[in-house]
């Protein structure tokens, strides 16, 4: 490619993004989602099992279900656009959609450029293992052996921070981590909050979690300053945590119910 | 096709591909050593034993060469420990894989020993040699100089068969492949490079078990 068509490809693209920047930044009222009597909201469909695609190839998924119970509580209908992770936030801001329930995570350069609601799902990794062994930090890790499934975040995470003697064993899935932990193969796995929560359903008081790895909570995410709007998000999802309605969702996709760090937290 | 091969990630972690190696090659060695002894028990049980022995190897041999390796070495890794036996991955690998060609190699040594004439060992008897020294001499060693090349090719489809250990998180030379190509995502040159290292193996595992028969068995069949 030579400088002219690089020049050219540049403006053109600066242009694209400075008449974006027109049609962004324009708060979205609970009125006119109202009025308009439906709520247009953006999914990931490529995300099991928060967002997928069902047989008939309409949008599904814990995303999908927590999108339809906003809608009826804002007693509007509802119609889901498929998004991806990368133009999700574009959808948003250019005004194609109303709200984003499509698993995105809180991070504090997101939040420069859309509100985000409370968290309406998350996922925290971490060590876990025999109860009666005590590890309460990456140093306590030295000399034992952990399992973990190969390449996985909780891999990462686990190999930044253990001591050189800790014995990482790597797994193809995290199925293959469990069963080492349940035969007695490892005393400590790393994994994320739903495996932690099926393990304890098949072998309670067995085994604790030691400590947290990363955390991540998502929420449902608007234009800034559409207040009114995220206020309604904000009213809808505590009452939805209040009276269970979540947690069921929850269970019903991911095998458990909500964790207690998206439960209790209201930020 | 304008694809740039990047091995710089391969060869800065040489180091673990090297160690996995390491393990690939134990796990092989041992297991044909283990798995030939245990080839040669079941052998000369099955071909001389009583009727209850013969029965235990058959149940031995007919299920494991009727079931997947894969499968075998889930149960020696995951299920054993419920029985209170508890290998570590590398141990686990061992054990499954000298489990699975001491099988195939017991119906190729007994096919061997089959091939022994009974008149050779009447012979044998006559000449006061003592069951163990007939054994050793008239039964063993030329079953071995026959089956040879079957036992040898089976020895080279037990080392590429090692390649799946890395499921018990067991740390060979597969294992380290998928650790580079899992933290570098160079697969293609990751798997290149193993995949000549493994040729390279079986290559060098041809050659050596050929310096073996001809240092082992280079006497002359009849006069």
């Amino acid at each position: 490619m030579n400088i002219f068509r690089k020049a050219a490809a540049i403006a053109a693209a600066a242009a694209i993004f400075v008449g974006l920047g027109a049609v962004a930044a324009k708060a979205q009222t609970l009125e006119a989602v109202k009025s308009r009597g439906t709520i247009n909201v953006g999914m990931l469909v490529d995300f099991p099992p928060f967002g997928i695609l069902d047989n008939a190839g309409k949008p599904d998924g814990y995303d999908a279900d927590v999108a339809k119970l906003l809608a009826e509580d804002l007693g509007v209908k509802l119609n889901l656009v498929p998004v991806t992770g990368p133009n999700r936030i574009p959808y948003l801001l250019s005004g194609q959609v109303d709200v984003l329930v499509a698993s995105l995570g809180i991070t504090p350069a997101r939040a420069e450029q859309v509100d985000f609601s409370q968290p309406y799902a998350g996922i925290e990794i971490f060590v876990f293992g025999d109860k009666d062994l005590a590890v309460k930090g990456p140093e306590d890790l030295s000399g034992k052996n952990v399992g973990v499934a190969r390449a996985s975040t909780q891999d990462t995470a686990i190999t930044k921070v253990a001591p050189q003697d800790a014995n990482i064993q790597r797994f193809d899935d995290d199925a293959s981590a469990v069963q080492a932990l349940l035969s007695g193969q490892v005393p400590l796995i790393g994994c994320s909050n739903t495996v932690v929560a099926q393990v304890e359903k098949v072998r309670p008081d067995t085994y604790d979690t030691k400590f947290s790895l990363a955390q991540q909570k998502q929420g449902i995410a608007t234009r800034p300053g559409s207040d009114e709007l995220m206020a309604a998000v904000n009213d809808f999802l505590a009452k939805a945590k209040q009276d269970g309605a979540l947690s069921k969702l929850h269970e019903k996709w991911l095998g458990a119910p909500l964790p207690d760090f998206i439960a209790n937290s209201k930020s | 096709m304008d694809y740039q091969l990047k091995f710089a990630p391969v060869f800065d972690n040489f180091g673990h591909l090297l160690s996995g190696l390491l393990v690939t090659l134990e796990l092989s060695f041992g297991a044909m050593l283990l798995g030939t002894l245990v080839a040669i028990v079941c052998a000369a049980g099955k071909t001389g034993g009583p009727r209850p022995v013969r029965w235990i190897i058959d149940v031995y041999i007919e299920v494991i060469r009727n079931t997947p390796f894969l499968i075998q070495i889930f149960f020696i890794f995951f299920g054993l420990p419920a029985l209170g036996i508890r290998f570590s991955p590398n141990t686990a690998a061992l054990v499954a894989l000298t489990v699975n060609v001491g099988a195939y190699a017991t119906e190729i040594i007994r096919a061997g020993i089959e091939s022994i004439q009974k008149g050779q060992v009447e012979a044998g008897t006559a000449l006061g040699l003592k069951p163990v020294q007939i054994f050793r001499y008239i039964i063993v060693k030329p079953a071995l100089r026959t089956v040879y090349p079957a036992l040898t090719s089976q020895f080279i489809y037990l080392m590429l068969t090692s390649s799946v250990v890395s499921v018990i998180s067991a740390t060979d030379l597969a294992a380290a492949g998928n650790d580079i190509q899992s933290q570098t995502f160079a697969s293609f040159e990751v798997y290149l490079v193993i995949t000549a290292m493994y040729l390279v193996l079986s290559i060098a595992f041809s050659g050596l078990f050929s310096l073996v028969e001809r240092m082992a068995f280079n006497y002359p069949l009849s006069r």
